[in-house]
């Protein structure tokens, strides 16, 4: 019995540690498809809108704020920063010759301005936040952290209130029409600016709601973000820009792969083995599981 | 017959000369006085200067922005290193780089440009992370901790030597091989050759109707910009004695982008320039506080934002005026300036 042995103890609880990740990465990279399907922006400073989620949570916790305040709280402080950004900088390249590279010019440079204030206002070091719940649930048999389930159960929601606002409501059909033709959108008296700038709130603020909820999982430091973006993107890229299914299947998968590789090769080689997918997945499809190769 | 293009070539050439008179200028101050410190800092300026002159050569000539240039560089690093712990010979230590960062890059190539636009800047992000984490997890090569203790090398011209460890003698080696190739860049932009790389930059899906290979040219630009980055890259170990993984790592690949954008996309001498003056504001900034990205990234934004031709772009507006060349050939720049914006 040392295979059900193994399935119950190891292969399993990885399995769910993958799928709490891969909830937590969908957010974040679905904060950055909705970025770039609706607006066509590039935003390479969403790694640090995450770390700012993250700050933001620690920041409060320590003057007594609760948990399940913080998740409503931080992205709603974090909703103006993104319509700033959009407002301010993000505008002002909209419409040059090349905006993808210009935006991911554009947001790098900002993401490395966020980055050093982080460190300026919370030093290098890392930070723990404490979880809402603690222990363990048994799960026919698997030990799963009670903290892992309520994440996954919080990311499900988020996610498919993020999809049917996109896909069923009337906002939605405004945002998608906005993205598809905005002069034709703003002649029919939507006001595009502001839904772009909207929008563009709205990717920044889950960014945001996913720093909150990792931050008791892992620990908390300023260029917390680099590392993730990098996955995040690939969620992106392996789903198809743009597409919020694709983020979410891509999501899975990756973290699958990673989780598993951690276990049956060694947790050093997951970083190569994920981007490694990505790369293969750019060669062979680069517009993605769901994606529009027009579009890029 | 100049065209637009040799214009602006012409001009930075002059842009050049400055450069490096400037640059032996204070070689010789800083040898004179003494200092070691800041004529090695200077010799690294101008070696990460070469790495940025790879990311302007696919950035500014065919308009592919490359988010992993430090992979070709780092590369390059790590088989200068290895040569050097087995024969301590310069010219074998930059040939082997050489070929190594030309292998990878047709490697490289043969991926990245199956795709176009944000999908390329993104796979060669994502090949750059695949192969540092590679040399990170790799005992053989020092993982982390890289490989330090590289001997110092003697770089022989025939009779005579100059030894890596003498910071001027250094100094003048790298700013001499980093001129070459902005010179070989340059005179390769002046060929047919660097008009079908203009000619993608701008509209790529035509250029095969005027019976080039716009694949072909880009694997081409791909991998002369690997050669460049990884001949760059091998100076590095001669310099500092070790090799390491940060080399080829996402912010030594901005930085790169960074000085491109700083010193002026696509006019060569921009990259030089925008080296020179982001490791001066780090190490200026540096001295007096940590947190010296804060104002790289300002600046990096600002020179987005309000100067989208860089700071080489800003003096060329004034350029062909102070040019030695006859009235009929400046007026037609003139007018031709007046065409292209």
């Amino acid at each position: 019995m040392e295979i059900v042995d193994y399935i119950q103890f190891v292969l399993a609880p990885q399995m769910i540690n993958g799928l709490a990740l891969g909830i937590a990465v969908i957010l974040v990279a679905l904060g950055l498809t909705i970025i770039f399907g609706l607006l066509d922006v590039i935003n390479m400073s969403h790694g640090e809108f995450y770390a700012i989620g993250a700050f933001g949570a620690l920041s409060l916790a320590l003057v007594g704020v609760n948990f399940w305040i913080l998740l409503a709280a931080v992205p709603l402080l974090m909703a103006p920063l993104g319509f700033l950004v959009e407002r301010l900088l993000i505008r002002r390249v909209f419409d040059s010759k090349d905006r993808h590279v210009s935006t991911l010019l554009l947001t790098f440079g900002l993401s490395l301005i966020l980055e050093d204030t982080l460190r300026a206002l919370y030093g290098p070091n890392t930070h723990r936040v404490d979880a809402p719940v603690s222990g363990a649930s048994d799960l026919f048999g698997i030990i799963v952290p009670n903290y892992r389930l309520l994440l996954i159960a919080i990311g499900v929601i988020v996610i498919c209130v993020v999809a049917f606002v996109t896909y069923r409501t009337r906002l939605g059909a405004v945002v998608r029409a906005a993205s598809y033709d905005r002069f034709m959108t703003s002649s029919l008296g939507v006001p595009v600016s502001w839904i772009y700038a909207g929008t563009f709130a709205v990717g920044v603020s889950l960014a945001g709601l996913a720093g909150v909820l990792l931050a008791p999982l892992y620990s908390v430091f300023p260029t917390m973000g680099r590392d993730f973006i990098l996955l995040a993107f690939s969620v992106v890229i392996v789903g198809g820009m743009g597409s919020i299914w694709g983020a979410v299947i891509a999501g899975l998968l990756l973290t699958q792969v990673q989780a598993l590789a951690s276990l049956v090769i060694s947790p050093v080689w997951t970083d190569p083995i994920v981007f490694g997918t990505m790369v293969v997945f750019l060669m062979f499809r680069p517009q993605g599981l769901f994606g529009r190769i027009g579009h890029a | 017959m100049h065209d637009r293009q040799s214009q602006i070539m012409r001009a930075n050439h002059f842009f050049l000369l400055a450069f490096c008179v400037g640059a032996i200028g204070l070689a010789v101050y800083g040898s004179v006085s003494g200092d070691a410190f800041y004529l090695r800092l200077a010799t690294e300026a101008l070696i990460f200067a070469g790495l940025a002159l790879s990311v302007d050569l696919l950035l500014g000539c065919t308009g592919a922005l490359s988010l992993g240039q430090a992979l070709y560089f780092g590369i390059g690093a790590y088989a200068s290193a290895l040569i050097m712990l087995e024969t301590s010979s310069f010219w074998l230590a930059m040939v082997g780089a050489g070929g190594a960062s030309i292998v990878a890059a047709f490697l490289g190539g043969l991926i990245a440009n199956r795709v176009r636009g944000v999908y390329f800047t993104l796979i060669t992000l994502g090949l750059a992370q695949v192969v540092g984490k590679i040399i990170y997890n790799t005992r053989e090569l020092g993982a982390s901790d890289g490989i330090i203790g590289i001997p110092i090398v003697n770089v022989g011209f025939g009779q005579w030597s100059v030894s890596a460890a003498s910071p001027i003698g250094f100094f003048f080696i790298v700013l001499a091989i980093i001129a070459i190739l902005y010179g070989f860049l340059a005179y390769l932009l002046e060929t047919p050759f660097g008009r079908v790389l203009i000619a993608i930059k701008t509209n790529e899906r035509r250029v095969p109707f005027l019976g080039y290979s716009a694949w072909r040219a880009r694997m081409i630009a791909y991998v002369l910009a690997g050669l460049v980055a990884g001949l760059s890259g091998a100076l590095y170990p001669m310099l500092r004695g070790f090799v390491s993984p940060e080399l080829l790592s996402f912010s030594a690949s901005g930085n790169a982008v960074v000085s491109v954008l700083i010193g002026g996309v696509g006019t060569l001498v921009g990259a030089l320039y925008g080296s020179v003056i982001l490791v001066v504001i780090k190490s200026v900034l540096g001295s007096w506080t940590e947190h010296h990205l804060i104002v790289v990234g300002a600046l990096f934004m600002a020179s987005i934002l309000f100067l989208p031709r860089g700071l080489i772009g800003l003096a060329h507006s004034r350029l062909p005026a102070q040019m030695p060349e006859s009235q009929e050939t400046a007026s037609r720049s003139i007018s031709l300036s007046q065409e292209a914006s």
